[in-house]
């Protein structure tokens, strides 16, 4: 590979960090389970409330449409299993770092009002919540009482008990073929 | 006679700006009492000392609420970061944009009066350098710049016509330039980028008028001169310390203080044993000769990229009855040092951001480094990061506090050390994975000045690389990496207002300044340079600007 002779720090930074986090554990694993049952247990175990494939579904968590693409199975199955242990991150942080996506908060207005709610947006002094039902909420951070990351928290239910193994794997190999938007 | 009088009286009167229009006169004299001018903001820091604190009192803790733009202004290149500090003479406004374009602005309404661009060659070698620059210098008439392929030009402050253009450096060989110069008395001093490729550091001077170069003081000693023991083996022709910040000034002890960069290859010691003089150091210089008085290196044998490129800062304060000239760095190690600028003395030192490398600083103020904390193949968890506790950004200091602003990173990251690489330009000895944003944060601290001990922080979302900017008004202004405008209170940390401009990873060194009474605040973010001021119901307060009160420097 030439060496570059264009790339500023920050650009050389964000390139050795991006390869540096490209992890092989996240493609890892080999689907066994049945895609046709898989769809009948995405469809009847409510995934569709908040998820969307090929425009079909809610806007609370993420699109799935190119969902195998991007994940592995052993991935894919460990965040069904514990959602908020395994929130996915982008890579637009500063200095070659990356954001944590879908992270939850819950900010407690002055007058004792909460609200609990995944990340959209945020800077030093302002934050954008998203709640269960897809409500926006702004807030300026100094106008709060508190505001607290609830790290490991989702608005996603795990499935570890309420799906069987086979079932888990059939919801995964139906995730898996989830390749490209319809 | 009379009559031409009154009508040369109602032309001045007419344009308050009328200075503007004519030629731009800086004496030495004007620079060295810089502060008792502080409508103008006339040099990189705002004076020699470096301070980045300006007398205006007009926006204060009671009015700066109500701050609004006055003005935007977009460089025609985009998307690289405008890093550059204004300079404000009578009126007009010089800035650099990326790559290498100076521009001077009309201060009060943001316009563009001239513009002045290097013709770059197609292929600029900026390895480990930001494609951007740091801001001007200006003297008599004349305003001077760095270009990315490392010359030095000067220009005419009136039209922006090139007055000289010399050659500093062969670009080809890694050697770049980023800064902006400092100007003394006949001389322009200026630094070089590019140690992180194997560069042999320097500080340069060059007479104002002619553009000749009168010395050279090379941060790497040659073989036999003193400090070249502290090397291994010869590496001065490339083992960087580059010298890419902007120095400070002391007329009286008459010294210049210039710092340097990392030791190359960076993130892998193994094939330059020792301390590597004079990287990661303060040189105090005779700006008449070039000659290094004393130096202090606050990194011996750095292997985690932590240039001391960050700005000297002068300050003076009686301690136990006694008068003593100081020199403040919060350095990109994680410490904040306090020297006797006079003589290189070690008088402070304590961590003013989350360190894991050393147990503390000597006596001497050498750092007692902790095992197993190198660089390795798997990549070692140490903070602060690359980029330090904090930066190339200016830090500010208030003679009415009496305290250091400084925009501080809480973060660290994995360093990894490779294969050490010395065949410009495959240059490097490894690198550092970040850690997730979420694990990082800034802040704004204000650090008793002779102690480094905290007074109070303002936390920030992620590490900020934005100058901040002390006023006699009280207050501490800064912008977060996010890109938002904000000012606090300079005692207390209070926030006192905001302002989203937007534009992540903003970069810049605030400047205040005055234009027909009004206060100005220019800073940048993203794409943009936004000028603020208080509506004209606020700024009409008069007595207020510059301040009354006595300023003790």
């Amino acid at each position: 590979m030439p060496g570059s002779t264009t790339l500023s720090e920050r650009e050389t930074a964000n390139i050795a960090a991006y390869i540096g986090k490209l992890d092989s554990a996240t493609n890892a694993g080999q689907a066994t389970g049945d895609p046709h049952k898989g769809e009948a247990l995405y469809n009847s175990s409510g995934c569709s409330a908040c998820h969307m494939i090929a425009g079909q579904g809610g806007s609370i968590g993420p699109d799935l449409s190119r969902i195998g693409a991007a994940r592995g199975p052993t991935n894919l199955k460990a965040r069904l299993q514990d959602p908020g242990a395994n929130l996915p991150q982008v890579g637009d942080g500063p200095f070659g770092s990356r954001w944590t996506q879908y992270l939850m908060y819950r900010a407690v207005e002055k007058d004792g009002r909460a609200v609990e709610g995944v990340r959209v947006g945020e800077d030093s002094f302002t934050i954008v919540l998203k709640d269960l039902g897809g409500k926006l909420h702004g807030f300026r951070k100094p106008d709060l009482r508190s505001l607290e990351k609830e790290p490991g928290k989702s608005f996603m239910p795990s499935f570890k008990e309420t799906l069987s193994a086979p079932q888990l794997d059939d919801l995964v190999a139906y995730l898996m073929i989830l390749k490209s938007a319809q | 006679m009379r009559f031409c009088r009154y009508v040369l009286t109602i032309v001045v009167s007419l344009l308050p700006a009328a200075a503007s229009l004519l030629a731009q006169n800086v004496t030495y004299e004007q620079l060295l009492h810089a502060d008792s001018t502080p409508q103008n903001w006339l040099m990189y820091g705002g004076d020699y000392k470096s301070q980045r604190f300006s007398r205006l009192a007009q926006i204060n803790r009671e009015n700066v609420r109500n701050l609004k733009p006055a003005w935007i202004y977009q460089p025609s290149r985009p998307l690289q970061p405008i890093e550059s500090s204004a300079v404000v003479v009578n009126g007009i406004m010089y800035v650099t944009e990326p790559l290498s374009t100076v521009t001077a602005l009309d201060a009060r309404l943001g316009t563009k009066i001239w513009s002045w661009s290097a013709h770059l060659p197609d292929r600029i070698f900026t390895i480990g350098v930001h494609r951007s620059n740091r801001g001007v210098a200006i003297l008599g008439d004349t305003v001077y710049a760095e270009t990315l392929d490392a010359h030095l030009v000067a220009l005419d402050a009136t039209t922006g016509a090139l007055k000289w253009n010399v050659h500093v450096d062969d670009n080809g060989q890694g050697y770049a330039m980023t800064g902006a110069p400092r100007v003394l008395d006949g001389k322009v001093i200026v630094g070089i980028s590019g140690g992180d490729v194997g560069i042999r550091g320097f500080v340069d001077a060059y007479d104002a008028k002619t553009g000749k170069r009168l010395w050279r003081t090379w941060t790497i000693p040659a073989p036999g001169e003193p400090g070249s023991e502290t090397w291994g083996k010869d590496m001065s022709g490339t083992g960087g310390a580059g010298t890419w910040g902007t120095g400070s000034f002391d007329p009286e002890l008459n010294l210049l203080y210039w710092t340097t960069g990392n030791p190359a290859p960076d993130y892998n010691g193994a094939n330059r044993e020792g301390d590597n003089l004079y990287t990661n150091s303060v040189l105090a210089i005779d700006p008449d000769t070039g000659k290094i008085k004393w130096y202090f290196q606050f990194t011996p044998h750095d292997t985690h990229d932590w240039d001391a490129i960050q700005v000297p800062l002068l300050f003076d304060q009686t301690v136990d009855g006694k008068p003593e000239r100081f020199l403040a760095l919060a350095n990109r190690n994680g410490f904040y040092y306090v020297l006797n600028r006079a003589t290189g003395e070690f008088v402070a030192g304590v961590p003013f951001v989350t360190q894991t490398w050393a147990k503390g600083l000597d006596q001497n103020g050498r750092p007692i480094v902790l095992p197993n904390t190198e660089p390795t193949s798997e990549g070692t968890l140490v903070y602060p990061d690359g980029h330090g506790g904090t930066n190339w950004n200016s830090p500010s200091y208030s003679p009415q506090t009496k305290l250091f602003y400084v925009s501080a990173r809480e973060i660290g990251a994995y360093t990894v050390a490779g294969r050490p690489k010395v065949n410009f330009p495959d240059f490097g000895g490894g690198g550092r994975n970040a850690l997730p944003a979420d694990d990082s944060y800034g802040a704004i601290r204000a650090l008793e000045a002779t102690t480094g001990k905290r007074k109070w922080e303002y936390k920030l979302l992620a590490p900020a690389e934005v100058s901040t900017l002390a006023t006699a008004g009280g207050l501490v202004f800064c912008v977060s990496n996010e890109g938002n405008f904000f000012a606090l209170d300079a005692s207390t940390g209070k926030l006192l207002w905001d302002f989203t401009v937007g534009g992540a990873n903003a970069e810049s060194n605030l400047v205040t300044y005055e234009v027909d009474g009004k206060q100005y605040l220019i800073g940048a973010s993203g794409n943009c340079f936004v000028s603020f001021a208080l509506p004209d119901s606020n700024s009409s307060v008069r007595g207020k600007s510059p301040t009354k009160e006595p300023v003790h420097p």
